[in-house]
């Protein structure tokens, strides 16, 4: 069999943007202004690992997983082309897996901890066996164990499989919460209004799965006494026209914690973030929507 | 017409059948380790037809060879000439090469595929200077060895080109036509062939096989790197790196370090009997060394190095053949090729035999060379090797023995001058100290004739000159007659009728010795200590 395949590196102008100027950013400011070394990075970069080679000044070694064999192969190859196949590791499995065997399909493990976590998934986050969430949780668990803080990038296909409703659960579980913390009567209705958008059909999915995952992170991290700060879900339009999710979420261990702990950024700060949509290098407000706090 | 104009091409390959493949690839490697040299063989060559035309088209790329591990894969990655898709459709025939007999150092075209001796699957890409495409070869290895287990069972005979295509596939990306590189992965590679993952064991490995040049941490490896380019005309050292598992990668060297101790090397251009002015291969060598009169110096042992056994001690003991500068055979080879007797001594040296004749060839598992007329010069001509070195190795010892024996009297001559100082003689050890100085200086003087270190003649002939002057002080000095031969019988107690004997025995000796004091107190002494020491 001889035939010729698409080309192996590509990517769009959109992901180019995120990746090589706002995470870039992100990168560059946890390294030098919060870790202060360079950075162990774990991820799920593809052949064309453009987000390592971008961010490479600020990494020391990368453990990359990889589901498929000659894509695996075109990593090597990429590592060795751009002179980083010494700091890199590879893993070869499904990412959502090896969290949560902890181990690869040749036996091998993460070496835990990291600083910098970049997920870039295929789908969405959301499916009726919740890998992947629960496999996020592990992450964080990991994480925690060695009372290692780390920045979270984590950027995912729009459409998901949820077919449970878990992200209608999710507006009706925070509605209750967040009214049962409000000791201002006044604020109920806000409250409703807020929650009535996010549940309301005509209102895009993509503002619940904004709400899904940061509230998701912020729930998890805590739980695992990380002081958890989610910025503003951004869309895009990735190749092939596919609709891209991106978040960025700082998580600092507060090791004197004995348990749950409450982050700065409180859950009200969270409801409150809204989505940005990026376009040709600009990010501006996605919806016009209802607050917890008046602008 | 002829027949024979309207047959289809058959290739040598269409012989093969297909269980051949796997005997002929597994039995080829009997060390596991071999597959990698394989495929450093490939990338070397395609470094050096790259650097052939690199000056034509202005590319920069640095020409270098990295070996990386990842999971249950090796890989081998250069940025030399790489291939097109022709090259890379070749890789489906089994022992087809194109390789220049005399210029590249593998010519036989089965290494390509060492890999699935070894692992389950091998993937290749590569792409040439100029080439808009990416080409890509996979061999599933696995697959193969699985169904023509299963066909064999069946009786089903068919040919390795035919079996090759089925479990092989070939594709192509496209890339920048501007890249050139190679990449070689051995996937999966069986439990039982773990060293391939052991990066310890594969620097080694690389080191002592591969054309690397010489450690920045040995001393006279510059030199005699620079003495290789100018006696060996294809010398062309690799840059290889190894990555290892902590994030970081070594540059591969030849084995030598200073720590070895190794005493300054030495050299042996080989010519041909023939034609003394066409020099077929060259040598240098050096031995084991110890620290004299401030110097490395050779020490006259078996070359050892730090190790748990007696194997990984003797590991670099002996001269090795390189051709291409890839090793050829073990450090036996050249002991079984070149010395008759006395294969003891060529263990003294550590060095290499760079062959310069390329109608040298080396057999297909490079363990020895092919029977050829030119091989036969080889072996002849290098018999200067051995009687070289085993002359040197005569010097050495007669050199280390120079020295120990020098250095074991001056400290003898230095207690006797102490004792000269302190003035503690009896007449006794007096004619004892004389016999002795005059012994050492007999041996210094044969130690000195067969010297050829001009650092340890000199120390000798400093120690002899002390020594002369210890044994002239002796001649003049006379008994102090401090200690006279004791009266013992209080110490030890004799009864009166033992204290009569023994007056009995020290008059006798007096009487007989009576023209000898020097003896009659020197034997007086040796009863008197026995004495004490018996009882």
């Amino acid at each position: 069999m001889l035939g010729e395949r698409p080309a192996v590196f590509h990517t769009n102008e959109n992901k180019d943007f995120l990746r090589d100027i706002l995470d870039r950013e992100a990168v560059r400011v946890w390294q030098q202004s919060v870790v202060k070394r360079k950075l162990k990075y774990l991820g799920l970069p593809a052949a064309e690992m453009l987000d390592v080679v971008s961010w490479e000044p600020f990494l020391s070694t990368f453990t990359t997983i990889e589901r498929e064999e000659n894509q695996q192969h075109l990593m090597f190859l990429r590592a060795n082309v751009n002179d980083i196949e010494h700091r890199m590791k590879s893993l070869y499995g499904e990412f959502d897996d090896i969290l949560i065997s902890g181990r690869d399909r040749y036996g091998h493990s993460p070496d835990w901890p990291f600083d910098l976590i970049n997920l870039d998934y295929f789908g969405g986050f959301i499916y009726s066996n919740l890998s992947r969430p629960r496999a996020i949780k592990k992450l964080i668990e990991n994480q925690s164990n060695y009372r290692h803080g780390f920045l979270l990038i984590i950027t995912q296909h729009l459409r998901d499989g949820d077919v449970i409703g878990a992200k209608a659960t999710l507006v009706e579980d925070m509605r209750r919460s967040i009214k049962s913390l409000c000791v201002d009567q006044t604020l109920i209705e806000s409250i409703d209004n807020v929650m009535d958008w996010f549940a309301d059909a005509t209102t895009p999915d993509i503002a619940r799965q904004a709400l899904y995952m940061n509230v998701f992170l912020k729930d998890k991290g805590e739980a695992e006494q990380f002081d958890v700060k989610c910025q503003p879900a951004i869309h895009y339009v990735g190749t092939g026209h596919s609709s891209m999710i991106h978040f960025i979420t700082e998580l600092r261990h507060r090791g004197d914690a004995a348990h749950r702990i409450a982050s700065e950024q409180s859950l009200v700060d969270v409801v409150d973030l809204n989505v940005r949509t990026l376009d040709h290098g600009t990010l501006k407000s996605m919806f016009k929507r209802p607050q917890l706090r008046p602008a | 017409m002829n027949t024979n104009s309207l047959a289809l091409p058959i290739h040598d390959d269409d012989l093969v059948y297909a269980p051949a493949i796997l005997i002929l690839s597994q039995d080829l490697y009997p060390r596991k380790l071999e597959v990698v040299r394989e495929y450093i063989q490939n990338a070397s060559d395609a470094l050096d037809s790259f650097g052939e035309i690199s000056h034509i088209i202005d590319d920069g790329t640095e020409p270098l060879i990295k070996i990386s591990i990842q999971g249950r894969s090796l890989l081998v990655y250069d940025t030399g000439i790489g291939m097109d898709a022709d090259d890379v459709a070749k890789l489906r025939r089994i022992a087809y090469s194109e390789k220049r007999v005399g210029k590249e150092a593998g010519y036989k075209g089965i290494g390509r595929l060492a890999g699935i001796a070894v692992a389950d699957k091998l993937k290749i890409s590569s792409t040439s200077y100029g080439d808009p495409k990416l080409h890509h070869f996979e061999f599933r290895a696995k697959e193969m060895r699985d169904e023509v287990d299963e066909n064999k069972r069946k009786g089903i005979i068919e040919s390795a080109t035919e079996v090759i295509k089925r479990h092989t596939t070939l594709w192509s990306d496209e890339i920048d036509p501007k890249d050139h590189y190679t990449i070689v992965e051995i996937r999966e590679i069986a439990e039982s062939c773990s060293e391939l993952l052991d990066p310890t064991a594969l620097q080694e490995y690389i080191g002592d096989i591969a054309p690397v040049d010489f450690s920045p941490q040995f001393k006279w490896g510059a030199m005699l790197s620079e003495k290789l380019r100018q006696n060996v005309p294809d010398y062309s050292p690799k840059t290889i790196y190894l990555a290892n598992r902590n994030g970081e990668r070594a540059r591969i060297y030849k084995p030598y370090i200073d720590q070895m101790l190794i005493s300054q090397p030495g050299e042996i251009p080989i010519t041909d009997p023939a034609d003394p002015s066409r020099v077929i291969a060259f040598c240098w060598y050096a031995t084991k060394g110890q620290k004299i009169l401030g110097e490395i110096r050779p020490s006259g042992k078996i070359f050892a190095v730090d190790g748990k056994d007696f194997a990984v001690k003797k590991r670099f003991a002996g001269l090795v053949y390189k051709l291409f500068g890839f090793s050829v055979g073990d450090r036996s080879l050249p002991a079984r090729t070149l010395w008759d007797k006395s294969e003891v001594r060529a263990k003294w040296f550590t060095g290499e035999i760079h062959i310069i004749d390329k109608g040298v060839l080396p057999t297909t598992d490079r363990s020895d060379f092919v029977e050829n007329r030119a091989r036969d010069v080889l072996y002849e001509a290098g018999k200067r090797v051995s009687s070289t070195l085993n002359k040197r190795a005569q010097q050495i010892s007669d050199n280390r023995k120079a020295f120990s024996d020098t250095e074991r009297l001056r400290q003898r001559f230095e207690s006797t001058q102490q004792s000269l100082k302190d003035d503690k003689f009896d007449r006794s050890s007096l004619k004892r100290l004389k016999e002795e100085a005059a012994k050492n200086l007999e041996i210094l003087r044969a130690r000195q004739s067969k010297c050829t270190d001009d650092a340890i003649k000199d120390y000798l002939e400093k120690v002899s000159k002390f020594g002369k002057g210890i044994s002239t002080e002796l001649d003049s000095r006379k008994p102090n007659g401090k200690h006279p031969i004791p009266d013992i019988s209080t110490t030890l107690g004799m009864t009166s009728k033992a204290k009569k004997v023994y007056d009995i025995i020290m008059q006798t000796l007096s009487v007989h010795f009576k023209n000898d004091a020097d003896e009659y107190y020197s034997v007086s002494n040796e009863i008197v200590e026995s004495l004490r020491r018996r009882y």
